[in-house]
């Protein structure tokens, strides 16, 4: 994947000039642009839970499970979020269904930690991991790109 | 107190090193200040400091079992010269989904950010606002009750908190030298509420206590003055009273926030003193630009000057000015403004820098504006 760097590009706008110029912006506008198309690809994020989980889920549910609001299923089962350590999937899944960005996140988890009021999702790296862990424990429930899905475990869209 | 807070530390020790579910987190907060010159402000001067207000701080938790926590907070401030202190060490026990019971030495609930008022991470400030959070009696040695339930959009909660506050607050003595006095507030009680809806917040909290606070220096002057009024102006076994409200809304790309709170002892020389902030920002990438405004007026009217009058005529003169004096020197009012601004380099440490303009409405020369940068980190 591109990515754009305005700082770095405000630096060649000041070292290069002239024809250069010229085929730098280019160069920009087509990485945005990618980076643009790359970013909504991203946004293809499902949650998932164990094959055996007949309980409902929606984005409000996933949202205070994840924040640490609601410790059980609505089958009334306890729950188990895995969240992902940073990475693409993290940023997708803060943003549209938790609506903060990850920092905001752990901001509101430092205030639950250092209160002894709650204990942050544990986190795995990557979409197979958490395919894994949900797959082998009926409790859990975690989120990762809708391509990494297997028969292992349930997936359960959101809107 | 202080040989069961040991007893909880231990017990800490104890259940962490049978118990593999051992969690440790910690928080740093490096702020250094500087004023303009020759002015002084939250013990800051025109010298670049960096001891009034960092922090670090390790907290260790353990699952005693399915339901119990044990948690301890060692903390050490730049302000006590990194003297490290139990701030905390309590035993939270999950009565339901719903309810939770804390007991040991735990934070008094007073204020929207009490809670993580000394990890800077968890807010967009360098520090809470003083005129509203710099308050003596902060941790409680009790315990705690927490409920909290949502009904559609509506998430709410419940706190009450009730046990022995033991703090101190420096006094200057005859000579000016500060000099540590006892806070003691005894049966203290406190109820919080608290209402949201996704993005706005609502907060009330009430709170009463039998408060003992007797400086020598004031004893000095009482000793002088007819016993009736010294007893009406001493501080002992007196009821204080906190009442509070804030309000939030978040609509992620900004926010505004804004606390009021009120606290006083009426039978006493301390003048009940009102205070406020109102604190607005926008969230631009990493960045988040602020604006906070926060004022405390602790200039009340004098009290007790009907004592004075019923007094034979020859006395009026000298003990009403006894009885001025005093109040009028724990009079305090100001306003400051701040300008502050937040980066987030990483989603555990962040960047900030503010300059506030300190305006002091009873000592013009106690006026200051002042720079202050720092680095919050959360492990």
């Amino acid at each position: 994947m591109l990515r754009t760097d305005p700082y770095a590009g405000a630096i060649f706008y000041l070292v290069m000039r002239g024809h250069m110029l010229q085929k730098l912006m280019r160069k920009t506008i087509i990485a945005a642009i990618t980076a643009f198309f790359a970013s909504n690809t991203f946004a293809d994020v499902v949650v998932i839970v164990h094959p055996s989980n007949n309980s409902t889920l929606d984005d409000r549910a996933v949202k205070r499970i994840f924040l640490g609001k609601e410790k059980k299923f609505s089958n009334g089962t306890g729950v188990t979020p895995i969240n992902q350590a940073d990475n693409d999937a993290r940023d997708t899944f803060d943003s549209n269904v938790l609506g903060r960005s990850s920092s905001q996140v752990a901001a509101y988890w430092s205030k639950l930690i250092f209160t002894g009021k709650g204990v942050p999702p544990k986190e795995v790296g990557g979409d197979a991991e958490v395919v894994a862990a949900v797959a082998a424990d009926p409790s859990a429930i975690g989120y990762i790109d809708s391509s990494a899905v297997t028969g292992d475990v349930k997936s359960i869209p959101l809107n | 107190m202080k040989k069961s807070l040991t007893l909880i530390a231990l017990g800490c020790a104890t259940v962490f090193s049978a118990n593999a579910e051992v969690r440790i987190n910690g928080f740093a907060n490096f702020v250094g200040g500087v004023t303009s010159s020759d002015d002084t402000v939250y013990g800051y001067d025109d010298n670049v400091s960096f001891s009034d207000e960092s922090i670090f701080a390790i907290q260790v938790s353990g699952d005693i079992n399915d339901k119990m926590t044990a948690t301890g907070q060692v903390v050490a401030k730049g302000e006590n010269d990194y003297k490290t202190e139990f701030e905390w060490a309590y035993i939270t026990y999950e009565a339901t989904d719903n309810v939770s019971v804390s007991a040991g030495r735990l934070r008094l609930p007073l204020f929207r950010y009490s809670a993580s008022k000394d990890v800077g991470y968890s807010y967009h400030w360098v520090n809470a606002p003083r005129a509203v959070y710099d308050v003596a009696f902060n941790n409680l040695e009790g315990f705690r009750v927490d409920y909290n339930n949502y009904a559609g959009d509506w998430e709410y909660g419940f706190q009450l908190a009730a046990g022995t506050i033991n703090s101190e607050i420096d006094v200057p003595d005859a000579t000016g030298n500060p000099v540590e006095v006892d806070l003691k507030a005894n049966n203290a009680v406190l109820l919080t509420a608290e209402a949201t809806y996704e993005w706005f917040k609502i907060r009330v909290v009430g709170g009463r206590s039998s408060v003992t606070f007797r400086p020598a220096v004031l004893e000095t002057t009482f000793a002088q003055i007819p016993d009736n009024i010294a007893d009406a102006l001493r501080i002992e076994d007196d009821t204080s009273e906190f009442y509070g409200l804030g309000i939030e809304v978040d609509k992620f790309d900004w926010f505004v926030n804004a606390e009021f709170t009120e606290v006083g002892i009426e039978e006493s020389f301390s003048p009940t003193d009102t205070a406020y902030y109102v604190s607005a920002g926008i969230r631009t990438g990493k960045f988040t630009p602020s604006i906070t405004y926060e004022s405390l007026d602790g200039e009340g009217e004098i009290r007790f000057l009907d004592l004075v009058a019923a007094l034979p005529e020859p006395f009026q003169a000298p003990v009403g000015a006894a009885v001025t004096g005093t109040q009028q020197a724990f009079f305090d009012k100001y306003t400051v403004t701040t300008l502050g601004l937040r980066y987030d380099m990483d989603t555990n440490v962040a960047l900030k820098a503010d300059i506030s303009k300190y305006d002091d409405d009873l000592d013009d020369t106690a006026d200051a504006t002042l720079v202050r940068f720092a680095v919050n980190y959360i492990f």
